[in-house]
């Protein structure tokens, strides 16, 4: 938010003495930018940050107490504890102190957990234990649902990415079971209108999307991440005037499909071409190469459109993560090849010249863009 | 605004008693378990047997953990899904596998259990074929958080002593450690509450 200010700040100046804001207007923009502030006041997230902590005494306060408690005793005290918080977050929403009630609702998510974990211990069970978190993830949602809360939300995805990690991990199976709870909590976001929620809903789905490829169709399936990605990036491209007249997510749809789309190529050149090459070994001498320099060039020349796109759209966050992107291409095509069919001073030649491009590709567009502002 | 926030308290409340429900249920189920269980006596192979009950918790290993391939019978289980082990009492009265199956097998006889287990790399060690042995079959009963002041107890009653488990099993093949025995006598019951 700073940096934002310091900008407007020097711009409304800037404005003020070329004469097209006048000084009310300007007095105007700042108290607006003021009234705005005090949405983000350290004191909800301080409230937040204690809950989490409130959590933690609880759990290490009863693991030392723990000896000579009868189980009865026990769980007297986990359920205390659980209908404490719920209560006190219900006091606390009376007084209209939201922030703090909010974080009291995840004081009491953050008990239910660890009740299900010391009930577990208490009992030896073991089982599954994916499906205790599982378990605790669905509590967060109902809280979420019931009290409209978006910490317990943000929680809910939280951990809902742990379970479905565990069970893939587990598993070695696509465990398209996630997207059910999913679904529930990209829902609950959607009702409560909650942006970040948005947010926390696509980067938990590229977490379960991206190793897709690993999990399903002879586990080489990482051309199906690429293409998932490619077709969300496009799509927000083709139909993102559309969409951005009922919601403005295009950028970000964009973003993420960017992301998803570079795991997959990254994941094809760098990470799965051994278990390729080993699985062909009848396939000529140059097929691992020939097929790495295509990827490559993939993955170069869509990441330049990327970017050309992004800067042509004011797109700032998909700018930087194709910048890092292309960055690590190149870092990780260098490392790859180091020592191998390219020598190192032919790789910065190459390397040079695709920089070199690039950078007169941008100064193009971005004298084109002065232009056309110049000319509006 | 009195309506809102009676309201949320109600929800708040909702809240509170369904996750109140859902600790219950554990709670329940495993008393129930316990309670309604049929019982088996499962020797322990000692895993680390120098420091049995010194820790937290112990991993407890059983010889019915180790559960050879060729006794599966029907398609192979699936995934980590779990899967059936049938065990058989012999003359002398201990158990061993005899049958290993993706459903649960309808068993009558009172010499045989059904045993719910999983095993993390079931997909890539059992093929029927072979004559390969699933090791690190778990049935739930293999972490004992050692109880709260037993441990010095059970470690010096356990030294070469010959130790076994008291193991509740039920219908659905859920099993659930009920006590341990040391040399045949039972040392210590787990209190249901």
């Amino acid at each position: 938010m700073s940096w934002y200010r310091t900008k407007l700040e020097r711009d409304l100046a800037r404005w003020q003495t070329e004469g097209w804001v006048t000084a009310a207007a300007a007095g105007a923009i700042r108290r607006d930018l003021e009234q705005r502030k005090s949405l983000f006041t350290a004191g909800p997230v301080l409230a937040v940050l204690g809950a989490v902590l409130f959590g933690f005494a609880i759990m290490s306060f009863v693991a030392a107490h723990w000896t000579g408690m009868s189980k009865l005793a026990r769980l007297a005290l986990l359920l205390a504890t659980l209908w404490g918080c719920y209560a006190g977050a219900a006091v606390l929403f009376q007084r209209q102190l939201n922030a703090f009630a909010h974080a009291a609702v995840l004081a009491g998510i953050a008990v239910f957990g660890a009740s299900i974990m010391l009930i577990a211990q208490m009992y030896h069970m073991e089982g599954h234990p994916a499906d205790a978190v599982l378990l605790w993830a669905l509590g967060a949602l109902l809280a979420a649902v019931l009290t409209g809360s978006t910490p317990a939300l943000a929680a809910t995805f939280v951990l809902l990415s742990v379970w479905g990690t565990w069970e893939r991990l587990d598993s070695e199976s696509a465990h398209f079971m996630f997207l059910l709870p999913w679904g529930g909590a990209a829902l609950t976001a959607a009702w409560l209108g909650w942006r970040p929620g948005f947010h926390l809903a696509a980067l938990s789905l590229l977490l379960w999307i991206v190793p897709l490829g690993f999990l399903i169709w002879g586990y080489h399936a990482h051309w199906l991440v690429v293409l998932i990605g490619a077709a969300v990036a496009l799509g927000a491209v083709a139909a993102g005037e559309t969409l951005n007249r009922h919601l403005p997510i295009s950028g970000a749809l964009f973003a993420y499909g960017l992301v998803i789309a570079y795991a997959g190529l990254y994941i094809l050149q760098f990470l799965d071409d051994s278990r390729w090459l080993a699985s062909r070994p009848e396939g000529p001498e140059g097929a691992g190469i020939a097929r790495l320099l295509l990827l490559a060039v993939v993955s170069l020349v869509g990441l330049l459109g990327a970017m050309l796109f992004a800067l042509k759209t004011d797109n700032r966050p998909a700018l930087w993560l194709a910048y890092a992107a292309f960055a690590l291409e190149i870092f990780s095509l260098y490392v790859k090849t180091f020592g191998s069919f390219l020598n190192t001073s032919l790789f910065f030649l190459v390397a040079a010249l695709i920089v070199s491009g690039l950078a007169w590709v941008a100064y193009r567009l971005h004298q084109s863009k002065s232009a056309t502002g110049a000319g509006a | 605004m009195r309506l809102f926030t009676n309201r949320t308290a109600y929800a708040l409340a909702l809240v509170a008693l369904l996750q109140t429900a859902a600790l219950a249920v554990m709670v329940v189920n495993r008393i129930r378990l316990l309670q309604t269980g049929r019982e088996i006596t499962l020797p322990i192979v000692p895993v680390d047997p120098r420091d049995l009950f010194r820790g937290e918790y112990v991993e407890l290993g059983y010889a019915v953990g180790r559960v050879p391939a060729r006794l599966l019978e029907g398609p192979p289980p699936l995934g980590n899904a779990p899967f059936y082990v049938t065990l058989e009492k012999a003359q002398d009265g201990s158990w061993a596998p005899v049958k290993l199956t993706r459903d649960k097998p309808q068993e009558t006889s009172s010499d045989r259990i059904v045993l719910k287990g999983r095993s993390r790399f079931a997909l890539l060690t059992i093929d029927g074929n072979n004559a390969t042995t699933i090791n690190n079959v778990r049935y739930g009963i293999e972490q004992y958080f050692v109880p709260q002041g037993e441990g010095p107890r059970l470690e010096a009653l356990a030294r070469d002593k010959k130790l076994a488990a008291l193991i509740a099993v039920d219908a659905s093949g859920n099993a659930a450690i009920k006590g341990l025995l040391i040399d045949g006598r039972l040392q210590y019951e787990e209190p249901l509450l």
